[in-house]
């Protein structure tokens, strides 16, 4: 008998550890558009991901790289079989088939990154820039003395046409004469064309440059001619330490920590996500001013930002101190401040924003229109 | 006005250095009758290799050899898969294309991110790039090696009556064109953008193999060439918000002028200046 209760136990035991492990583990996929290693947008998805996986210790992910827009379907069907639970669709052109996919698995929980299409089961969420593009807009338009900051602008779309317009109007707010010259390359991740379109930029006189592109090209392109830059999206201070002024990062660990955390808690069962919309910026921490965290500017321009004068409501302040100002500000959890307070008007002079009135998620997600100061062609601009 | 031209003119130079380079590898490699449409995967080996090497050690003289040796490496997988299994020239060139960015991605992914501090030259490549030019230029149609190069193109059957190991000398013109592609790639990722990013070369084979076919299989109008087409890939980033015309139109024309090319060859009924036995393998004995 004895004997008996010591195999007994153990098989007890066993199977309780057994059931547990079982329950322990959650499976998140994740579906990117480009490479893991394009140290741009997938890349820093990527690094969500992990920092995810070191926070949640029940969660188990997967995640496929490279996935041309339009055959996300396929993808997510193996993923699905593989015993996803959640999946994350990380391109705007993966919408409408993250959708479908959706309809076809109740059970499973989808959430669409940069999208506005939603389902009972399909969350959308978005780490938004424009705060920090304003914030870059101001050092740009203090750092520029042709008056031309240059711009390599990736697509026509509504989220470029709002991050270009924000930091137009951080340089004018500075320098009301200047303007943002735009070179589009029609890519995400391009080097060549991200080096000749900066190259181009340069010879015209732009004497500041930003971009949207997911390599440092443009960084090690301005370094080179010793020309100020802003990052984008992941830590590039490396890459020209002398000349990145501050740049835009991001965290998508906050979204993806806190999605999953309730996906877990069940209050994002699916029916339960027709609704949920993340809209995250400075205040969640899921975006962060500067080339690298916690360097919002980069201390060898902060003489010079510091020098440089701008005038707020009639007084006479510091560059310096306006971005570090407006970056309390935004980051606080009601902020006064707002790039697209009105009154504004769009380039060709309608009015957009009336005085007062700020503008809403959608209309942001939805911006076709770009403010003055604003040169280059754009697409699908309202005349 | 004279500096805006100035300016073009060296953007034109550093964006055809390496398509000026796979564009010779791929005329020596043609003019023996050999098409490989794997330049972009040499490319891609190249600049991934010679990036590892020179983040390693510094050197980069050493890290473009290196470059040149997986290209032709490369290279030879490919005359290997057409000549002696005398498998589809096309297939065979595509395949390795993909393998080539798909090795280098695969393999690059410690490098990711990474970059140089201290850049290649850009100026050696050029001045190389065309110094070879002019010598193969030399060779092919002034020396009795050109000449065996040329006729394994134009009519291998008479060349192997005449006693020239065609395969042998197939494989050597493949493996130049690899290696020239692989050092396009050193180009790429030691001095244009020193940095490893997957998928850095950017199409940029793929212009080279319209090159080769635009240059008419010929190494100095090939130098012409490679200029034409930096210039106009550069123009279609300067010109724009400046002209009327659309920078669409700047960036297809590379192909558009291939295109032409090609029509026109045909019309003329003939296929220009291409060999004659492009493209196709051969074995003794047969027609």
């Amino acid at each position: 008998m004895r004997r008996h209760g010591w195999w007994l136990t153990l098989l007890v035991l066993g199977l309780c550890s057994a059931a547990q492990a079982e329950e322990k583990k959650f499976k998140a996929c994740f579906i990117y558009v480009g490479p893991v290693g394009d140290i741009g947008w997938s890349y820093a998805h990527d690094e969500a991901r992990k920092l995810a996986l070191k926070e949640l210790p029940w969660l188990e992910t997967q995640y496929v790289e490279s996935v041309p827009e339009g055959q996300a379907l396929p993808v997510i069907d193996r993923l699905v079989k593989g015993g996803c639970k959640a999946v994350f669709t990380t391109s705007f052109g993966f919408m409408d088939q993250t959708l479908e996919a959706a309809k076809k698995y109740p059970e499973v929980v989808f959430a669409h990154a940069t999208g506005f299409k939603r389902a009972p089961n399909m969350a959308t969420y978005m780490a938004d820039f424009y705060q920090l593009y304003y914030l870059n807009g101001l050092m740009a338009g203090a750092l520029t003395k042709t008056g031309k900051v240059g711009y390599v602008a990736a697509f026509p779309i509504p989220e470029l046409k709002r991050h270009i317009s924000a930091f137009a109007l951080g340089v004018r707010a500075v320098n009301p004469e200047a303007t943002v010259n735009l070179k589009w390359i029609n890519a995400w991740v391009s080097p060549t064309k991200a080096r000749e379109a900066a190259e181009a930029l340069m010879a015209e006189g732009n004497d500041v440059l930003a971009f949207t592109e997911d390599t440092a090209t443009v960084v090690q392109a301005a370094g080179r001619k010793k020309v100020p830059v802003f990052a984008h999206y992941s830590p590039m201070y490396r890459f020209s330490p002398d000349f990145v002024v501050s740049g835009q990062l991001v965290h998508w660990e906050k979204i993806y920590i806190d999605f999953l955390k309730k996906v877990r808690e069940g209050a994002y069962a699916p029916g339960k996500l027709q609704d949920v919309d993340y809209w995250w910026l400075l205040h969640e921490g899921a975006v962060e001013l500067g080339t690298q965290p916690g360097m919002p500017i980069n201390p060898k321009w902060v003489d010079a930002l510091k020098k440089a004068q701008m005038t707020v409501e009639g007084k006479p302040v510091s560059v310096h101190d306006r971005v570090m100002a407006l970056l309390k500000d935004m980051s606080s959890s009601k902020p006064s401040f707002d790039p697209f307070q009105g009154p504004l008007t769009d380039r060709q002079g309608k009015a957009r924003v009336p005085a007062g009135k700020g503008m809403s998620i959608q209309e942001l997600n939805q911006m076709q229109w770009v403010v003055p100061g604003v040169v280059g062609p754009v697409a699908d601009e309202p005349q | 006005m004279t500096e805006e031209v100035l300016q073009a003119l060296l953007r034109a130079l550093s964006f055809g250095t390496p398509l000026l380079l796979a564009t010779l590898g791929g005329i020596v490699n043609e003019r023996a009758g050999v098409v490989n449409l794997g330049v972009e995967g040499m490319m891609a080996v190249g600049a991934l290799a010679a990036f590892g090497l020179a983040s390693a050690s510094g050197a980069w003289p050493m890290a473009v050899g290196l470059a040149a040796l997986l290209g032709a490496l490369a290279a030879l997988l490919h005359g290997f898969v057409t000549l002696t299994l005398r498998a589809n020239t096309y297939v065979s060139g595509l395949a390795l294309s993909m393998l080539g960015l798909g090795v280098s991605g695969l393999l690059g992914k410690p490098y990711e991110g990474a970059f140089l501090f201290e850049s290649a030259p850009e100026l050696p490549f050029t001045l190389a790039a065309g110094g070879l030019a002019v010598l193969l230029w030399g060779v092919l149609f002034f020396t009795r090696p050109g000449l065996v190069l040329r006729s394994v193109g134009e009519n291998p059957a008479a060349a192997d009556a005449l006693g020239i190991p065609v395969l042998a000398v197939r494989y050597l013109a493949v493996a130049f064109g690899g290696a020239l592609a692989g050092v396009a790639g050193a180009f790429l990722s030691l001095a244009y953008q020193p940095a490893w990013t997957d998928g850095m070369t950017g199409g940029l084979g793929w212009i080279a193999v319209a090159l080769v076919i635009f240059s008419g299989w010929h190494p100095l109008r090939a130098v012409l060439g490679a200029v034409f087409f930096g210039l106009l890939y550069y123009l279609q980033f300067r010109l724009q918000s400046q002209s009327q015309v659309p920078t669409e139109l700047f960036a297809a024309m590379p192909y558009l002028l291939v295109v032409g090319v090609l029509a026109l060859a045909g019309v003329r009924r003939s296929r220009g200046a291409a060999p004659a036995a492009l493209g196709r393998s051969y074995q003794r004995g047969e027609r």
